[in-house]
């Protein structure tokens, strides 16, 4: 009502536009998939029923002083969105937001526990899943809230917004009897959150200086402190769910133009974040959660002459853990602080060629508070950067682009070490990575674009004797697209991807030997896609059509020391195990719609879509819900998440639009 | 530390008190003439005046517009000389287009736009320093996109240059982008950020980014993960994965990534133990969600530093 109060006036005034739309389409939807699937093919949408009404409307008021804006869809449904802004051209602007965000994982999960949803589980140990209870693994955000902005006095200003999320569902969790070796249970995790948002922020924005004072504060709130599983554990359990969590803070913003063309930019901020610990019993300690940041960016760009550009900057950045725990039930407290500078320097060359290059310098530096023992303090990195890219558009219809980038990780850690030592974890090895990419862009008529990329990357974890030692990739992307002016446009894209990654491990305490595995990630896809005016400006048929498919795989290398008797590993029949189905799935849809313009207020459209997800993976092949027999690492209490995601789907849906 | 943001900001209020003082002396400067005013321009482009007329440059009540100074003329300099040879597209005038270099067509949007409080850092935009002009997303005349004035609705207008971005979007395993829920603007800010970050996030860390969304995730949690803490980069793919959840590979190959210190995170898990697998032990850290079916809070706990097994 506040957005729309000035209005009435704008409504009065001769000189205003008004323009928009009101929309419904009836969908019929046929969705052929297992839990799982269903969920799948609607993972993101609202249209898990056989079918219903979809509205949109969209409104728009323009005039010389006053402007208003109002889009709205999907009345009534988990995905309906509502937007409005309006308020005084240069001086002031309101708007109000409602949306909903769905995210289905599975529908008709199953679970032996009675309750699921609620904090506290109950029931009793059950391989018998068909008696089990079913519920949907899904969650909802709801999202509301509105802003100010306002620029009357110029050239300061002024912002102010508030968003509140609400969401609530289930979520898959997982966790064991005991550990190690215990029995699998996959639980219902309730899911009822509230995250308040509030921005502030007043500045002044005139040449030559532009400079801003922000201030941020976010709240989150969870319903549920923990999941308690009383019975069917061997002692009651209870599992920790996130922590109510508040966070503020505040920046300085501020750039300033200097003489010869160069401007000094800066963002100076610090903010705190603290959570609870809620429940006595997870740790009796008294935790109090708390982390600070502190960052500083300073930068200074200059383009003294026309044919040259340059910038240098420096950033740094703190995380300080000043949690507290009294009892020392926690012991770890990680900091860390990134330090980042460099320069970057470009030269517009003859022939229209433009020559990039920079270098940067990241130092992450790590400690643990609690931790003394030198050997298990985390390590600092040391990343030098160097890159050097070179654009060509000296043709009117050809643009071409390539690059090489370079990446060596260093690392320094806190005591000496053997090659071996574990410690030399992926999240922080010394690695060198070189990454080499090619762009070209052609468009030799007006209405016809070709586009190519390619990209290859290729990093070494060159210290690195246990965990991930390599990986390799090759992406490639193609694109174009023609208009026919009033008969057609066309479109089509095409990438392919693969990626390789080694990783040699050693088999751990009691067994001896190393094994390897090399893992790939293939996929490619392909669209295409035409819009043809079959009657110019009354008769319009859209097609569709997109394909991707991924083709995983894994092979591993195991030693025969690996194969003795009481490991476990029965059934080999050769040290090489391949994996064939590694998250393979096939993505098949197209789409045909016709729309028909009535008359100059109406239109009316109808169509046909069809999608079909097929997916295989060795991790859910055969997938079961229960065994609770043999050792008790081979036990399970499963609900379904993630069990089968394949679907096919056919939807018929026809639309009438009201334009004015 | 924090001494050394006071500095940072002592020189930068100082550097502004000079060159404010320097920049009202040259604002007192007067552009020549050589303008023919909008109606004459009408006379040959009626169809690009119309659009004018309905776009945000053309509304009076905005301080600093083109409506109030010179209209056309504004952006594409003084007429006359257009006028005295005939017209022609880029004779004697700033048409905008590919002869005219990337820097000079920026500067005449910035010549108002750096007022603008959206766009203070544009001169450490990635877009930018690739050359990226304003006219190469914003339609000037004729906007399909909102108050923006994007040539084209997002996500389509960013995959016509990031279209690897595009392929990732396509994947099984997506944020909801393709959907309309999510927008490349929703995390990047196009125009430049303060840090001259390569991929232009809305936050300082790509982790304070990714809690706007993820505020449960936030902690700070009593036994962390502490990958997790650092950059949640180390094991998601945002912009779309062929594994579920984002991740940038399968478990547990993606654990043991780090986990090689022994015991059962590092032995194989392979098909030997899948749910018909003939192995005859740990088969429940392979099947279903493998790591994850017992490992469930493995982005920070309250309770256990194993994350909740």
């Amino acid at each position: 009502m506040i957005c729309l109060a000035p209005f009435s006036h704008a409504l009065s005034q001769d000189n205003k536009t008004i323009e928009g739309e009101i929309n419904l389409t009836g969908v019929w939807i046929d969705v052929n998939g297992e839990e799982g699937g269903e969920a799948k093919a609607t993972e993101y949408r609202d249209l898990r029923e056989d079918g219903g009404l979809y509205g949109r409307a969209r409104f728009k008021l323009d005039t010389d002083k006053y402007f208003l804006n109002f889009e709205a869809g999907d009345f009534g449904y988990h995905t309906q969105y509502y937007q409005i802004d309006g308020g005084m051209w240069g001086k002031f602007q309101l708007n109000l937001f409602y949306n909903e965000i769905p995210h289905n994982i599975a529908f008709d999960a199953r679970s032996l526990f009675f309750k699921p949803g609620e904090d506290t589980l109950t029931g009793a140990v059950n391989t018998n899943f068909g008696t089990w209870n079913t519920f949907d693994y899904e969650t909802l955000r709801r999202q509301y809230g509105g802003g100010l902005k306002v620029d009357v006095i110029r050239p300061f200003f002024f912002d102010v917004s508030f968003a509140r999320e609400n969401r609530n569902g289930i979520k898959p969790i997982g966790a064991a009897e005991t550990s190690p070796g215990g029995r699998a249970f996959e639980l219902p995790e309730p899911v009822d959150y509230v995250t308040n948002n509030l921005v502030v922020s007043a500045g002044y924005a005139r040449k030559p200086l532009f400079l801003s004072l922000n201030y941020f504060y976010s709240d989150f709130g969870n319903d549920n402190n923990a999941l308690n599983v009383p019975a069917n554990f061997n002692a009651p359990r209870t599992i920790s769910l996130p922590p109510d969590n508040t966070y503020h803070g505040g920046t300085v913003k501020g750039a300033l133009s200097l003489p010869f063309n160069s401007r000094i930019s800066t963002n100076v901020g610090y903010s705190s974040g603290s959570s609870e610990t809620p429940t006595v019993s997870l740790i009796s300690s008294g935790y109090k959660g708390k982390a600070d940041t502190l960052n500083c960016d300073v930068a200074l760009t200059t383009n003294p002459l026309r044919f040259l550009d340059a910038k240098i900057y420096y950033k740094y950045y703190k995380r300080d853990n000043k949690s507290d725990d009294p009892t020392g039930v926690v012991n770890t407290f990680l900091d860390y602080k990134v330090i980042t500078y460099g320069g970057e320097l470009g030269l517009r060359l003859p022939q229209k060629f433009y020559l990039s290059g920079g270098y940067k310098y990241v130092w992450t530096d790590r400690d643990d508070e609690g931790v003394t023992d030198p050997l298990l303090l985390p390590p600092a990195n040391m990343d030098n950067n160097f890159f050097v890219d070179l654009k060509w558009s000296g043709l009117d219809f050809l643009e071409a682009k390539a690059g090489y980038e370079r990446l060596d990780r260093d690392v320094h850690y806190r005591s000496p070490q053997s090659a071996a030592d574990p410690r030399r974890q992926f999240y922080y090895a010394a690695q060198k990575r070189d990454t080499v990419k090619a762009m070209l862009d052609i468009f030799p008529l007006e209405n016809l674009n070709f586009g190519l990329e390619y990209r290859f990357k290729n990093t070494d974890y060159t210290d690195t004797t246990y965990g991930l030692k390599s990986e390799q990739g090759h992406e490639v992307e193609a694109s174009a697209d023609y208009s026919l002016g009033k008969i057609a446009k066309l479109y089509a894209y095409g990438n392919f991807g693969w990626v390789k990654y080694n990783q040699l491990e050693t088999a751990g305490s009691g067994l001896t030997g190393d094994w390897r595995a090399t893992q790939w990630d293939e996929n490619w896809g392909y669209g295409i896609g035409a819009e043809i005016y079959v009657i110019p400006k009354k008769l319009t048929l859209v097609f569709q059509h997109d394909y991707m498919k991924s083709d995983g795989s894994v092979d591993y290398t195991l030693p025969p020391s690996l194969f003795v008797a009481g490991t476990g590993l029965a059934g080999a029949n050769n040290y090489n195990i391949d994996i064939g189905r590694w998250d393979d799935y096939t993505l098949y849809s197209f789409m045909i719609k016709a729309v028909y313009n009535i008359s100059k207020h109406f239109e009316a459209s109808l169509g046909y879509a069809f999608e079909t997800f097929s997916y295989n993976d060795a991790q859910l092949d055969n997938y079961s819900f229960a065994n609770n027999v043999g050792a008790n690492s081979n036990r399970f209490f499963f609900s379904g998440a993630y069990k089968d995601q394949s679907y096919t789907e056919h939807l018929v849906f026809t639309g009438i639009t009201y334009k004015f | 530390m924090k001494r050394r943001g006071l500095v940072f900001l002592s020189i930068f209020f100082a550097l502004s008190l000079v060159f404010i003082a320097q920049n009202n002396a040259q604002n007192s400067v007067k552009a020549g003439s050589g303008f023919v005013g909008s109606e004459v321009c009408k006379d040959c482009h009626e169809a690009q005046y119309n659009k004018f007329m309905g776009s945000i440059h053309s509304k009076k009540a905005i301080p600093g517009n083109p409506a109030n100074k010179a209209a056309c003329e504004s952006c594409h300099g003084p007429g006359d000389q257009h006028v005295e040879k005939g017209g022609g597209r880029g004779v004697a005038i700033f048409a905008f287009s590919k002869k005219e270099s990337s820097t000079d067509r920026d500067a005449k949007c910035l010549e108002c736009h750096t007022e603008s409080r959206g766009l203070p850092f544009w001169d450490l935009s990635r877009h930018q320093s690739a050359q990226t002009t304003c006219d190469n997303c914003h339609s000037i005349h004729s906007p399909v996109q909102g108050k923006t004035y994007l040539k084209a609705q997002e996500p389509d207008l960013c995959f016509t240059c990031h279209k690897n971005i595009m392929s990732q979007t396509n994947k099984q395993s997506h944020h909801p982008i393709r959907e309309g829920k999510i927008n490349c603007s929703s995390c990047h800010n196009t125009m430049g950020t303060s840090h001259n970050g390569k991929a232009m996030i809305k936050a300082d860390s790509v982790n304070e980014l990714c809690y706007k969304c993820h505020a449960e995730k936030r902690g700070p949690y009593a036994f962390e993960h502490p990958p997790v803490e650092e950059d949640c980069l180390l094991c998601h793919e945002i912009h779309g994965s062929n594994h579920s959840r984002l991740l940038t590979r399968r478990v547990p190959l993606l654990c043991q990534s780090c986990h090689d210190s022994g015991s059962h995170p590092t032995r194989p898990y392979t098909n030997l133990h899948s749910f018909t697998g003939t192995a005859t032990q740990n088969k429940n850290r392979f099947f279903g969600r493998s790591c994850l079916n017992c490992h469930g809070n493995i982005h920070g706990s309250s309770l256990a530093a194993g994350f909740d097994r």
